[in-house]
């Protein structure tokens, strides 16, 4: 029976691992295949947050600072030495695993909303920063004028591309590499550690967990796996605008609501969350987009909040029941 | 009982959703092609804190289209009608690239217009540089879009560093008119993308004018006071002052700056705030006197600016706005284009903007001359100097510089005779 079922679902993964590498073979408008790769873009996002968010509970709101991190260091690098963003990515995400240690240092003490509130305090921070800092010593930042990215043409090594497939296969293996590491994380003794000082940190201490170095643990891999999405937005959109890149409103919080939608916590909740909410944010404003001013916002809010208040832990419960249904069923 | 109705909700609402994407995806595929019909994308803030200013570049537009289509459309083109497509980029430039994606491939437009906002101008005319898809950019006006070698851009609004280069002419003009010597000068700014690019041109253009700049204060946008910076003006007592608020700042500034009784040569503002209808509202008399600077006023001395700003008010309730005025010119230069162009290829329309040199007709109410030079830039700058004025006891926006665009039998104030005097 087991050995059954196991023969499914690896019959299941690799049908969709072939649809996945196909998709650009169907999808050849480059429009969708550009909203295909926002969503999976989101879908990698909202997993490195769920790292910290969901698996540690440590609701962290300033997560963009990582984003602008891994897309500012990339971009400053290549535009004033010209080193290759693939090279460029793991400086940046070096530097924003290191500051995720500095701010988490003073804040991994603070507990509930007070943690939460000290990183949209930091973020906050970072954000007026980016916007006054015009250069550091050579490398020029831009301030609130934006860093426009140096174009190239096609080019592997300077990661930047005419057409949408590369940019597809790039963003998917790195959202496949994103759910493996979540998914070695949920299973290692890391994982456990997380889990239990999410549901209670004090019972945590007292059976011998290390709370700070653990919390700080799942913190730098979150930020490092973050900043790499932020590399590959500056990649994308080839310009960076600090309240785009760094904000609550566009980064953030988005990274929260996608996976508190798709379920925190879990290892599909945030793919989930995230392909499901940009879609749907992408459609709305497609068909209200032009029309009443801001409908297809109010909409999208009005989406979230019922799958917030109706589906508290996330889309994926329901697929869960789904499958425990289908399983009863068959025995 | 409860628990299950529960679940049944979240179950429609995904069904919903997942039934709204099959919609999405399936209806793109028709769309009967009208060989009669040039369709062109905007994309404009039409959500978002810049909302309003998206709507009334959205109203300006559809007035020209609505005329050129009433005129008869695009008579090279067998009276082809235009049709435009509004695109919604929240202010946001990831937004700005997937709209300007879908105008593109999917909506296959001719051209882009747009976008308001310069963050969003960036990426998304990289978008269609890399389309080879014309984009006319109609307000933006960061120095660096027309400044990155593309070929498909073409934008009709000045640069930002055109507007302080014409501030600096007009203080130098009116010191050695009323012979006042200026010396020095004062920058206040808000501290964001518009401040610093101004700072920046001011760095420029004002030494080069033997200015000396003994005062530069930037502020974060939307201060509940600004009294520090004042007091700091009044005690460096700079000969002129210039400042880059929006609204709600440039009224603070403008009142703390009454109440301490500063007095430099003349208070100059960055248009934005300045030129906001309800800066007046908020200010109050203390406006008076004060100089701003704007492409376009209603009271402009120009041909067509007076009835076309009519027929706009009597068509949705307001007057027309700078920005505006830029988007309705802007589309008959496209019109103009497309009739030379004879087609809606993207070189032969390119060409056609190349070639452009357009002197007569709507778009004089923004420039008595409309040319792009080899980077797609126009070439003119139409600035005008206009100094908050009590007219029969109202407070009026008179423009008063340059001499020929001036508000006929208007005077210039100069110097700042100080606040209520």
């Amino acid at each position: 029976m087991i050995e059954k079922n196991n023969k499914k679902t690896i019959i299941l993964w690799a049908g969709l691992a072939v649809i996945l590498l196909l998709i650009p073979m169907f999808v050849t408008k480059p429009y969708f295949l550009h909203v295909i790769i926002m969503c999976l873009l989101w879908a990698y996002l909202a997993t490195s947050w769920n790292i910290i968010g969901g698996f540690a509970g440590q609701l962290s709101l300033g997560h963009g600072i990582y984003t602008a991190v891994g897309a500012y260091v990339t971009v400053m690098l290549f535009n004033t030495l010209g080193l290759s963003p693939w090279l460029g990515m793991f400086i940046a995400g070096a530097v924003a695993v290191l500051i995720s240690l500095v701010i988490g240092f003073p804040t991994f003490g603070l507990r509930g909303a007070y943690y939460a509130l000290a990183t949209v305090a930091i973020s906050e921070g970072v954000i007026v920063l980016i916007n006054s800092i015009g250069d550091v010593g050579k490398f020029h930042v831009g301030g609130a004028e934006g860093l426009i990215l140096k174009t190239v043409g096609n080019s592997w090594a300077a990661f930047q591309f005419s057409s949408k497939v590369p940019y597809y296969y790039i963003i998917l293996i790195l959202l496949v590499l994103g759910i493996i590491a979540a998914k070695k994380i949920k299973d290692s003794r890391l994982g456990y550690y997380l889990v239990a000082l999410r549901e209670d940190e004090d019972a945590a201490a007292a059976i011998g967990i290390n709370v700070r170095n653990n919390k700080l643990i799942a913190g730098a891999i979150s930020a490092f796996m973050t900043a790499l999405g932020g590399v590959f937005y500056a990649m994308l959109i080839r310009y960076l605008e600090p309240n785009a890149v760094a904000g609550a409103v566009s980064m953030s919080t988005q990274m929260v609501f996608m996976t508190i939608v798709g379920g925190a916590g879990t290892v599909f909740g945030p793919v989930i969350g995230g392909i499901l909410l940009s879609l749907v944010s992408e459609f709305i404003r497609f068909y209200l987009g032009g029309q009443l001013m801001g409908l297809h916002l109010f909409v999208y809010g009005l989406i979230v909040l019922i799958i917030i208040i109706k589906q508290p832990s996330g889309i994926i419960a329901l697929f869960d029941k789904l499958k425990e249904r289908l399983s009863r069923e068959q025995h | 009982m409860k628990k299950k109705s529960g679940k049944i909700v979240s179950l429609l609402l995904t069904a919903v959703m997942v039934l709204t994407l099959g919609a999405g995806c399936g209806g793109q595929g028709g769309g009967s092609e009208d060989a009669k019909e040039i369709k062109m994308g905007t994309i404009l803030p039409l959500s978002g804190s810049q909302a309003p200013l998206g709507k009334i570049g959205q109203q300006a537009r559809d007035m020209a289209i609505e005329e050129i289509n009433a005129a008869g459309g695009i008579e090279s083109m067998g009276g082809a009608k235009i049709k435009m497509v509004y695109a919604d980029s929240k202010g946001d430039p990831a937004t700005g690239v997937s709209e300007a994606e879908r105008l593109i491939t999917q909506e296959e437009v001719a051209l882009i217009t747009g976008c308001y906002q310069s963050g969003v101008a960036m990426p998304s005319t990289e978008v269609a540089e890399r389309y080879q898809i014309p984009y006319f950019v109609d307000v933006p006006s960061e120095d660096q879009i027309t400044e990155r070698g593309f070929k498909y851009i073409f934008r009709l609004a000045e640069k930002t560093s055109w507007r302080n280069r014409a501030q600096t002419e007009f203080i130098t003009s009116m010191a050695q008119k009323y012979n006042t010597p200026v010396k020095t000068v004062g920058l206040i700014y808000e501290n964001t993308a518009w401040g610093q690019g101004a700072v920046r041109a001011w760095e420029k253009y004002l030494p080069e004018a033997g200015l000396e700049i003994v005062m530069k204060e930037p502020y974060p946008a939307n201060s509940s006071d600004l009294t520090p910076v004042v007091l700091k003006a009044k005690k460096l007592n700079p000969d002129i002052i210039m400042m880059v608020s929006y609204v709600s700042d440039a009224a603070l500034l403008t009142k703390t700056f009454a109440e301490h009784q500063v007095k430099p040569l003349a208070f100059i503002g960055t248009s934005g705030g300045f030129a906001d209808p309800t800066y007046y509202d908020l200010a109050g008399d203390a406006s008076e006197n004060f100089f701003d600077i704007s492409t376009w006023e209603p009271d402009v001395n120009r041909p067509n600016s007076q009835e076309i700003n009519k027929r706009f008010q009597e068509k949705y309730g307001y007057a027309m706005n700078a920005e505006a005025v830029k988007a309705y010119a802007g589309m008959y230069v496209i019109k103009d284009a497309l009739e030379k162009a004879g087609s809606t290829e993207p070189d032969k329309l390119r060409e056609a903007f190349v070639a452009t040199d357009l002197q007569s007709g709507p778009a004089q109410m923004y420039a008595s001359q409309t040319k792009f030079d080899e980077t797609g830039q126009m070439i003119n700058a139409p600035l005008v100097i206009c100094q908050y004025q009590k007219v029969n006891g109202k407070m009026e926006r008179v423009t008063v510089w340059p001499e020929k665009e001036a508000r006929v039998g208007s005077q210039i104030v100069w110097p700042y005779p100080g606040a209520g005097n």
